[in-house]
This record gives C-alpha cells, structure tokens and sequence, in this order.
C-alpha cells in the first residue's frame, strides 16, 4: 500500500469522524458535544511531545540513565514519557465520558452522545494509526541517523 | 532476596509474581490514567447533574470537592516519591547509601503524607455520603450525588494503586543496567 492511499483512506475516516460528531451537534441543535473533538485533538499531543523531548535530550552522555535509545525504546520510559501516558489514558476517557455525563444530566438526547462518542473515537484512532504507519516508514530510512 | 529488601512491604509486586514486561508498564500506565478520569468525570457529573435537572435543593458545594482534592493530592505525593530512596536501610554498610539516611527518613514521612491523604479522601467522602446525604433521609436520585462522590475517591485510590504497581514492574533489560 503506497503512502498515497494510505493518506486518502485515513483522510476519509478522519472526515467521517468529524462528520458524525457535527452531525450529533447539528441534529439536534445542541453544540455542546463539540468538545468531544477538542478533547480527542489534544489526547495524542501528550505522547508525540514526551517522545520528542526525550528523542532530543542526550540523556546517555553523562548520566548514564540509558532512557529511550533506539535499540530498547521499548523498555525504559522517563518519567515525563510515563506522566504523558497517564495524561493520554485520561484524556481519552475524558472524551468518551464528556457525551455520558451530558446524557446523564439531560443536557444531550441518546443518539446524540452515541454520534459523539463514536465520531471522538474514530478521530482519535485514525490520529493514532497515522503516527504508526509513517512512524513505521521512518525507522526504515533512519538506519544511518545517530 | 534482592526484592525482599528493596520494597516497603513485606507483600509486593515481586511476590505476586507480576509478568516482567514494558508493555504491561506501559498499560498499567494508560489504566490508571483511565480510573483517574472515571473518578474526576463521576464527581463533574454529579456537580453538573445537582446544577441542571436536580429536583431537591440539596447542591453540590465545596464540601464535596474536598475528599477528591485531598485524594488526587495524596496520588500526586505517593506517585511523585523516587521509589530508590525507600531502599537504604539502616543496617546497610554501604558508603555511599549511609550518607542518605536522613534522605530515606524524608522520603517515608512524605509518603506517609501521602498515603493519608489518599485514605483521608476516601474517608472524607464516606462521611461527606453519610452526613449529608444519609442522615438526613433522602431518595435516591438525590442520594446518587453521594455515591458519585464515594466512587469518585474509590477509582482514584485503585488507580494511585495500579499505577504504583505498574511502577514496580522492573524490565529484566533495566536491572541488568543498574547492575
């Protein structure tokens, strides 16, 4: 699958994620649940800032604490990296509970809250599958970047 | 016999025989993270549901937020703790760990803190259901606020304990390091 389609599908369903939430806000005339896009914007930052920071920092020159080298990323985890995921479980929670809390306390109807919801989830999944197929693509040129 | 004497409790992680593995770090990380907003959301949802469609004139005020204000504090303090200052014992000949006694102290009495604060949370939280809710004999749409709140404080204790356990899940590749 050559990086084209790859970006026109994930495209589509991105589309297809903010459609549904619009239409749960539009539908019903209640623009409430137009957070739930906010929050599932903002739910995959947490991680790509930590990687990024610690990618940068040169953490094996003197101190010895061997944080994200290349050959065990895996394995040790800062804890700004671990912070940021707890951050990343919270805020996607917040996302899914935001329309349920609505619902609860009658600010939103039922299908409205189950459009959101779904629409939340399929932005933030395709986020998250965008990263990890060109994070795929970059390892396989890196090999000589130190 | 390493991980008898490098833990505070006599039962641990390593007793219960936890899968050493990153991923399993790294989703008892996103769990925790997860009760913690099951908590948060639980309590917003009461204060938003005693604002908007709330038949009695019983309120959510101030008084409900204090458990979970103590509570999330408590998490910051127990979370925040380098686990390896715990680890110098008093019977340790060590050089360079005799020196960091005064620093274990520090780091117990802190963690102390912590711990009560999060038991503190949750006991606020019970009296908070009892005394304003219980005693004073109301319903149930009513009574849920309270129960919200006792929820609340109860996900975000499991989730100060998935998190500290998912701390001590030590990766065989990291332990070879510090050797």
């Amino acid at each position: 699958m050559n990086p084209l389609n790859k970006i026109i599908f994930l495209s589509a369903f991105l589309a297809s994620g903010f459609l549904l939430i619009l239409l749960s806000c539009a539908l019903f005339n209640n623009y409430k649940p137009l957070w739930v896009i906010f929050i599932f914007l903002i739910a995959p930052l947490p991680n790509l800032i930590a990687n990024s920071i610690e990618n940068a920092r040169d953490y094996n020159f003197l101190t010895f604490n061997d944080y994200n080298n290349q050959s065990n990323s895996q394995f040790n985890q800062s804890p700004l990296q671990e912070f940021c995921k707890f951050l990343t479980g919270l805020l996607i929670i917040s996302g899914i509970s935001l329309p349920l809390t609505f619902y609860h306390c009658g600010l939103i109807q039922f299908g409205s809250m189950l459009m959101s919801i779904i629409g939340g989830l399929i932005v933030y999944g395709d986020i998250i599958i965008f990263i990890w197929f060109f994070s795929n693509e970059e390892e396989e040129n890196d090999e000589f970047n130190f | 016999m390493e991980s008898q004497s490098n833990n505070l409790f006599r039962f641990n992680a390593s007793m219960l025989r936890l899968p050493k593995s990153a991923k399993l770090r790294a989703f008892g990380v996103y769990l925790s993270g997860a009760l913690f907003a099951i908590g948060f959301w639980s309590l917003i949802d009461s204060a938003i549901y005693s604002k908007s469609i709330n038949a009695s004139d019983v309120h959510v005020t101030f008084i409900d937020w204090i458990p979970f204000l103590c509570s999330s504090f408590g998490m910051l303090i127990v979370n925040s703790i380098e686990k390896s200052n715990l680890i110098s014992n008093s019977n340790n000949t060590d050089p360079f760990s005799s020196g960091n006694l005064n620093h274990a102290w520090a780091a117990r009495i802190i963690l102390f803190l912590g711990f009560s604060l999060l038991a503190g949370g949750l006991a606020g939280s019970f009296m908070v259901f009892i005394l304003k809710y219980l005693m004073k004999h109301y319903t149930f749409p009513t009574l849920g606020m309270g129960v919200s709140n006792i929820v609340c404080n109860g996900c975000i204790m499991f989730s100060c304990i998935v998190l500290w356990l998912s701390q001590n899940i030590e990766d065989e590749y990291s332990y070879s390091l510090a050797l």
